[in-house]
């Protein structure tokens, strides 16, 4: 702790602890305690009490006071849990008698601050914070807290009995890990083999978890569980082994009762239950309960548990699948299957609202086993996407009529949130291979969705998604090509004038998506370019929607990266030439952001590309220099991203170097020379003052590599890196920091007893224009700026020293606000 | 009550009502799609349509057999819904006798009259040399070739009117606004509602004292230019009439406005021209406002639209004139004041320009590639014939169908083989099954009647059954030639009495809340109201003896007997008999009541619901006594 704060934190307990003072906000209460845990860590609590006396008298005047502020008690009660989570601190405090006087049950319900939820959550976290020794757990014993604990756990603020419940699980814990650690009976650790006052703490909990499941009272029942779920994820042997003992009877009773409000809380205690030991031993059932559980999968909410099952293999995970694909296969398959028998589903499908919902349950849970390749069993994945793309013929109206039966037709046409799911679903099962067999449905069937001019612009996203994907994995085959130049290419002709621009921007966007996804095939991009796809990208980057442009800047330019690796350049420098002329209109004139960010990011993507570009040097220094001097701070960082990306280029290989010959100075000098014409050096200084923090900060790494650079060159040609430094921003600081330096060696050099050089000095100083780039990269403290901007812009405001000074002061002015009120 | 119907076409409805005393004609549609049957009339000779296999009719004109369902002369009023309904009026209103009047709100008056000259003027400018009707026969037309032979009911066939029939039958229109009252002969009152379909559309309510039927024809909950539907005043209808749904179900409005956009797009910048066969009023209000926007957006700032039609510039400026019968968006811009549609800063711009046909001006102003709103959508006659011919070879160009009352296909026929694209976005602002459906339940009819075809899925796509009316009860369907009794009686009659007459009367309440009082009075009935009046008391007759013995029987008018009401208790009734001396009664239960045996007196009463009877013979004191005694029992009126 810094002495600052060590001498304010005796006005701040007495501030604190003053009953009269209104209590500051919760945040900067949150704030000190957060700082005091951090010196905690840092520091030993010991040292914190030894030196600083205030916090002891804070501490008891706070809880002998009868009228301080709940906000303040429950700060205290947790500050006095964390001082006491070490032997020392817990010891300081025992001496004082301060911990019986803050944490003894009496002492809580004095005056009505126990009806407080603050007070009682602050008392659980302060129990919680000391429970670090064994020290604690003897108080928390010895003075029959646990009661207290198991009444709070139904308590009637939600945080207070989660918290409750945590800190059951955490003694539950700390008594197994105290067991083990004093290795009496390690191997053969049980309950029994506890210390006696502890096994009856923890048969206290454990009693407490079994009534509550016996219990006619519902919240009750949940409670129960709740722990319960909690003590088998969290807690090891033999607390859990012990507990589901206890509880595997009630627990079958409330199974079987198959109470709706129940479901969800049940499942997330058998998935606990799932991932331990438990499974796999008869005696314990947990199999028998999941049986039971899953029923005939006509419970809600039976979909999660089913998709979360369906990952352990040792279960009945077939089931689980079974569930999971029920509603599908039963809106669309024949009814003389056995799904036909399943009446209460066929009741529920023929509800619109159920219907959607169980459809989506159902999608949404196969599309996440499909991205994890799950194998199904019973089932061919072939019948399965048949399936879905049949749901989505369904969804736009078209299909079979051996399925008249089925009610849930009508609810389905033109039902977004089904058709988006089910999209989705179809991408996701583009993952299994033996589908690409399929692919002349699938494509279909996205065909259509994107032809239909009722799409909606969500379905034609999703649509989209799911082609690219499907696109991707049938990229090898040859009808591919027939499809996109055939079949999709005209659709999205179309959609590029659609008048929603959410649908001209995602046309777009997979239009780029697309292009990198078959970049290199060459079929495709002479398909991009003969059917007169490029020519309407370029009339996009005039749409008059700006996230339109942005998309469209980001197509042309992938279209301009798949051109590279034609052999075809000749035609290709065409289009190059026109996205060219184009971006650096949008650069210099678009009104949004947007558009400029996607021209700068694509130039970086060109330059990042393995072909050299020898194009792009004409306009690389426009759009450094356009690129740095605009008004939107994301384009100047993309600006020196592509900085980065051209010095990384120009230094490291050089690839303009025609002759080999030339020493490596002379190399980096001409590099470095290079960077200078294309006007590098002064969008990284003027960005290095610039107004932006992380444009400034971006600007001096870059900075700081090429000094590195420059100072590792021993005589390096400085007469070729002369920069001009009249005139501009950054010249006039560096003038101004060159000045200063040249004045210091000259005082200095005056006080060595070189007189006379003085005013020669200065006035060529005020005058001069030109500085060499290594000069100029040392006279800038560079590491000094880069240390400043790492700071975070608040740094200041967020010391503990200022918060500190913040809750003083609001002290003082409401002090004075109360004297102006009079 | 009982409902004629003479089209079974369902969004061109003609149907009558009989109600009350009333014959009321709901619109007259046209259904003018038997003009696929014919060539196309062009404008300039079309060596390739002359040598198109054909048939002419050589034969004179016959009389055809009139087949009629109704008397057309008999109709008492005509309502008109909107101007695409009204497209029939010369044929009903003139040469049938009527002689009753038509209602109509001023814009369909107005738009009406366009579309009807338009059509006038289409047909009068090819003339025909011969008019032939021999061949309608059944025995000739069985012998015809093609698809001839298998057209129905071509007896119903007409030439098109002139100009004098539509002057004629317009002067017949008596103006009405939404919301206004119109009695009919007192017997029943009609009233327009704004329906939301186009500039001036209504729904009408036709309603006497005690029964309320709608009547929904072509009504739209989207919004568009006109003013929207009113719905809360067709609640309570004991009939709801519903016609006039969207032709195209499966089309939305808002995908086929967008494919619209992007197709006319597509088009325009590979330098192809876009054909839109349309009707000069609707939906091109719409589109035109569509495109206003979206032809900055797309950069196609500069392609030139061409309006071509006989009233193009009478319809573009109506719709900027009638500021009270559109949404409240385009009435608000009129106090700025801005033209509420955007097509006058088009034409201002000169971006819109219009002409009456392709002669004339247009040929030396006409600039490629552009867009070419014309008529007639059935491609058989107006100016759009000739730009079929025109463009109709190059694959740049691309017709874009909107109206959705021809099937495309047959429309595109004569022009085969076609290379120009051709892509059919029918808009139908129209209520779908979906909105029809809300709004029934919205507004809960005791009875609807609709076309047949709305009560089943669409013949193409039988499994649709969401494009289909379910209702509970049923929807009673008609088709062309039915004639429904409605379902319902009228029960009730309103009648006045007159402040005198009331004024005599004596109520006595027979139960809380309800009094009775008998009235003696005239009844007279004029207009189809009726007046309770006062007898008129006998005028003192001069003394004459001619009549002396007329006069000695005067027609007297008595007073009624009073009216009794209440029962007979029986424990009551018999202490009063026992009081009275009658002890001997011997009491027996029947079904209806109890008879009452006085065995000293040999009487018997018996005592039911609600009658009495007292059974003495010939002991006229004691009958009378008894009555007496029983009347003490009763409450007299």
């Amino acid at each position: 702790m810094d002495s600052d704060c060590l001498s304010l934190l005796p006005a701040v307990c007495l501030v604190l602890a003053d009953p009269k003072q209104s209590p500051p906000d919760d945040t900067s209460l949150e704030k000190l305690l957060d700082w005091f845990k951090e010196l905690h860590i840092q520091s030993n609590g010991q040292v914190l009490l030894q030196h600083q006396p205030c916090l002891l008298e804070f501490i008891s005047s706070v809880c002998t006071s009868k009228t301080t502020d709940p906000a303040i008690i429950s700060f205290t009660l947790k500050f006095t849990g964390l001082l006491a989570a070490t032997k020392q601190g817990f010891n300081l405090l025992e001496e004082g008698d301060l911990l019986l006087c803050a944490f003894e049950r009496e002492a809580c319900y004095v005056c009505d601050l126990w009806e407080d939820a603050s007070v009682r959550s602050g008392w659980l976290q302060g129990l919680l914070n000391m429970l670090k020794h064994q020290n604690a757990l003897d108080f928390i014993c010895g003075n029959g807290l646990i009661k207290v604990v198991l009444q709070l756990q139904n308590d009637r603020s939600l945080f207070v009995a989660s918290l409750a419940n945590q800190l059951l699980v955490h003694i539950l814990n700390f008594l197994t890990s105290l067991n083990m650690t004093n290795g009496s009976d390690a191997v053969g650790s049980s309950v029994s083999s506890l210390r006696s006052d502890w096994v009856s703490v923890s048969s206290e909990i454990m009693n407490a978890v079994v009534e509550a499941l016996r219990s006619e009272d519902h919240p009750r029942v949940l409670l129960g569980l709740r722990l319960l779920s909690l003590v088998l994820s969290q807690c090891g042997e033999p607390i859990r082994s012990t507990l589901w003992k206890d509880v595997l009877v009630p627990l079958e009773v409330l199974i079987n009762r198959g109470s709706e409000s129940l479901t969800q809380t049940l499942m997330t205690v058998l998935q606990a239950a799932v991932r331990t030991s438990l499974l796999g031993q008869s005696e314990y059932k947990v199999e028998e309960l999941l049986e039971a559980m899953l029923g005939d999968g006509n419970r809600k909410g039976v979909f999660s548990f089913s998709l979360s099952l369906s990952f352990s293999p040792e279960i009945s995970k077939r089931k689980a699948t079974g569930i999971i694909l029920l509603p599908l296969q039963c809106v669309s398959t024949q009814p003389q299957t056995e799904v036909e028998t399943n009446l209460v589903l066929n009741e529920q499908l023929s509800q619109k609202a159920l219907c959607i919902s169980l459809l989506m349950q159902s999608l949404s849970s196969l599309a996440e086993l499909a991205h994890t390749k799950y194998l199904f069993e019973d089932i061919s994945i072939h019948s399965i996407t048949s399936s879905v793309v049949l749901l989505l013929r369904m969804c736009s109206g078209h299909y079979p009529s051996s399925l008249l039966h089925i009610n849930a037709s009508i609810h389905l046409i033109g039902c977004c949130k089904v058709q988006r799911c089910g999209l989705d679903t179809l991408g996701a099962l583009s993952f299994y291979e033996e589908n690409v067999d399929l692919r002349k449905d699938i494509f279909d069937v996205l065909l259509d969705f994107l032809q239909s001019p009722d799409s909606h612009a969500t379905v034609l996203k999703k649509t989209f998604q799911a082609t690219v994907r499907w696109i991707a994995v049938c990229s090898p085959f040859p009808d591919l090509l027939q499809f996109i130049s055939h079949d999709l290419f005209p659709v999205l002709e179309k959609r590029m004038w659609d008048l929603r621009w959410e649908v001209r921007d995602s046309t777009l966007e997979f239009i780029t998506q697309l292009t990198a996804a078959l970049n290199g095939n060459s079929g495709f991009t002479e398909a991009l370019h003969t059917s007169g796809m490029v020519s309407v990208l370029l009339s996009s980057l005039a749409d008059t929607e700006g996230y339109v442009r942005a998309s469209a800047v980001a197509a042309v330019g992938e279209a301009v990266t798949a051109s590279f690796h034609q052999a075809t350049l000749e035609r290709n420098s065409n289009l190059l030439e026109k996205a060219l002329t184009q971006m650096m209109i949008v650069l210099s004139q678009d009104t949004e952001v947007f558009p400029r960010r996607a021209v700068v990011k694509a130039f970086t993507s060109w330059l990042k590309g393995s072909h050299p570009l020898t194009a792009l040097d004409s306009s690389l220094s426009s759009v450094l220099s356009l690129g740095g001097n605009d008004f939107d701070w994301e384009v100047k960082m993309h600006t020196l991203e592509l900085a980065e990306v051209l010095m990384e280029k120009t230094l490291t290989c050089c690839p303009y170097m025609q002759n080999v010959d030339f020493s490596e100075k002379t190399c980096l000098t001409q590099a470095l020379s290079r960077l200078k014409d294309f006007g590098l050096f002064d969008l990284l200084f003027n960005s290095l003052f610039d107004c932006d923090r992380p444009v400034c900060e971006k600007a001096c790494a870059l900075l700081v590599r090429l000094r590195t650079l420059t100072a590792e060159t021993a005589d390096l040609d400085h007469s070729a890196l002369v920069l001009n430094v009249c005139g501009n921003r950054w010249g006039d600081e560096v003038q101004r920091r060159y000045l200063k330096k040249q004045q210091a060696k000259a005082s200095v050099c005056a006080t060595d007893g070189a007189t006379g050089s003085d005013e020669r000095t200065d006035s060529e100083l005020h005058c001069i224009k030109d500085i060499s780039l290594p000069t100029i990269l040392q006279i800038l403290d560079l590491n000094d700026m880069q240390r400043m901007l790492m700071l975070s812009s608040d740094h200041v405001v967020n010391s503990p020293q200022s918060l500190m000074e913040d809750i003083l002061s609001a002290a003082q002015q409401s002090e004075e606000n109360i004297v102006d009120c009079y | 009550m009982k409902l004629y119907c003479l089209s079974g076409h369902p969004t061109l409805p003609c149907n009558v009502l009989k109600f009350k005393s009333t014959t009321i004609m709901l619109d007259c549609g046209l259904d003018t799609t038997a003009a696929l049957y014919f060539l196309p009339l062009p404008l300039v000779h079309s060596p390739r349509l002359s040598k198109l296999p054909g048939w002419v009719s050589k034969d004179g004109a016959i009389n055809l057999e009139k087949k009629e369902l109704l008397d057309l002369s008999t109709i008492d009023v005509i309502l008109i819904s909107n101007y695409h309904c009204m497209m029939a009026l010369p044929y009903i209103t003139e040469h049938t006798g009527f002689t009753g009047t038509v209602y109509a709100t001023e814009p369909t008056l107005q738009i009406g009259r366009l579309l009807m000259e338009e059509l006038v003027t289409f047909m009068e400018r090819v003339p025909k040399a011969q008019a032939a009707t021999c061949w309608k026969n059944k025995e000739i037309q069985r012998l015809l070739p093609g698809p001839l032979k298998d057209a129905v009911d071509v007896w119903s066939w007409r030439k098109c009117y002139s100009v004098q029939e539509v002057n004629s039958a317009l002067s017949k229109v008596q103006l009405v606004g939404y919301s206004q009252k119109v009695e009919l002969f007192g017997a029943v009152q009609v009233t327009p509602l704004s329906s939301g379909y186009s500039l001036g559309s209504s729904n009408w309510i036709i309603q006497s004292h005690y029964e309320k039927v709608s009547y929904v024809s072509g009504s739209s909950l989207l919004t568009t230019h006109p003013q929207p539907m009113e719905q809360s005043s067709l609640k309570n209808s004991d009939v709801l009439i519903l016609t006039g749904l969207t032709q195209i179900p499966t089309a939305n409005p808002d995908g086929m406005l967008g494919e619209f956009c992007s197709n006319l797009s597509m088009t325009i910048r590979a330098g192809g021209n876009v054909l839109v066969p349309c009707y000069s009023s609707g939906v091109i209000y719409d589109l035109l406002e569509c495109l206003y926007q979206f032809m900055d957006s797309a950069n196609l700032g500069s392609t030139p639209f061409y309006f071509i039609s006989p009233v193009a510039n009478s319809s573009l400026e109506f719709s900027q004139i009638f500021a009270e019968w559109l949404c409240q968006n385009k009435q608000s811009k009129v106090y700025l004041p801005e033209p509420p549609f955007p097509h006058a800063e088009l034409i201002q711009t000169n971006k819109l320009k219009h002409y009456p046909s392709i002669h004339g001006d247009f040929s030396s102003e006409f600039r490629q590639p552009c867009v070419v709103f014309t008529g007639h959508p059935s491609l058989r006659f107006g100016d759009v014939v000739h730009f079929m011919e025109l463009w109709g070879k190059s694959s740049l160009n691309t017709i874009i169908f909107t109206e959705p009352d021809f099937s495309y296909l047959d429309a595109l026929a004569p022009y085969q083989p076609l290379a120009m694209k051709c892509v059919y976005c029918p808009i139908d602002t129209r209520l779908n099954f979906h909105q029809v459906s809300k709004l029934l339940k919205d507004i809960q009819p005791l009875h609807v009647v609709c076309p047949e075809p709305y009560t089943q899925p669409p013949p193409a796509q039988p499994h649709r059954s969401d494009l289909m009316l379910e209702l509970q009860p049923p929807p009673m369907s008609y088709r062309r030639c039915s004639v429904l009794g409605l379902p319902f009686r009228r029960r009730y009659e309103r009648i006045h009495l007159l402040p005198e007459l009331a004024r005599s009367l004596v109520p006595s309440e027979i139960k809380a809340g309800v009094s009775v009082a008998t009235v003696s009075a005239v009844l007279q009935s004029k207009d189809n109201k009726h007046v309770l009046q006062p007898v008129p008391k006998p005028a003192p007759v001069p003394p004459s003896k001619k009549r002396k013995r007329v006069m000695e029987e005067p027609p007297e008018v008595l007073n009624p007997k009073p009216l009794l009401s209440g029962a007979v208790p029986l424990e009551p009734f018999l202490a009063t008999l026992h009081k009275n001396g009658i002890t001997e009664v011997k009491v027996e239960e029947t079904a209806d009541g109890h008879i009452l045996h006085l065995q000293t007196e040999d009487v018997l009463i018996q005592l039911e619901e609600d009658a009495t009877h007292i059974i003495c013979d010939n002991n006229e004191p004691l009958r009378t006594a008894l009555r007496d005694l029983v009347l003490r029992f009763l409450q007299k009126l």
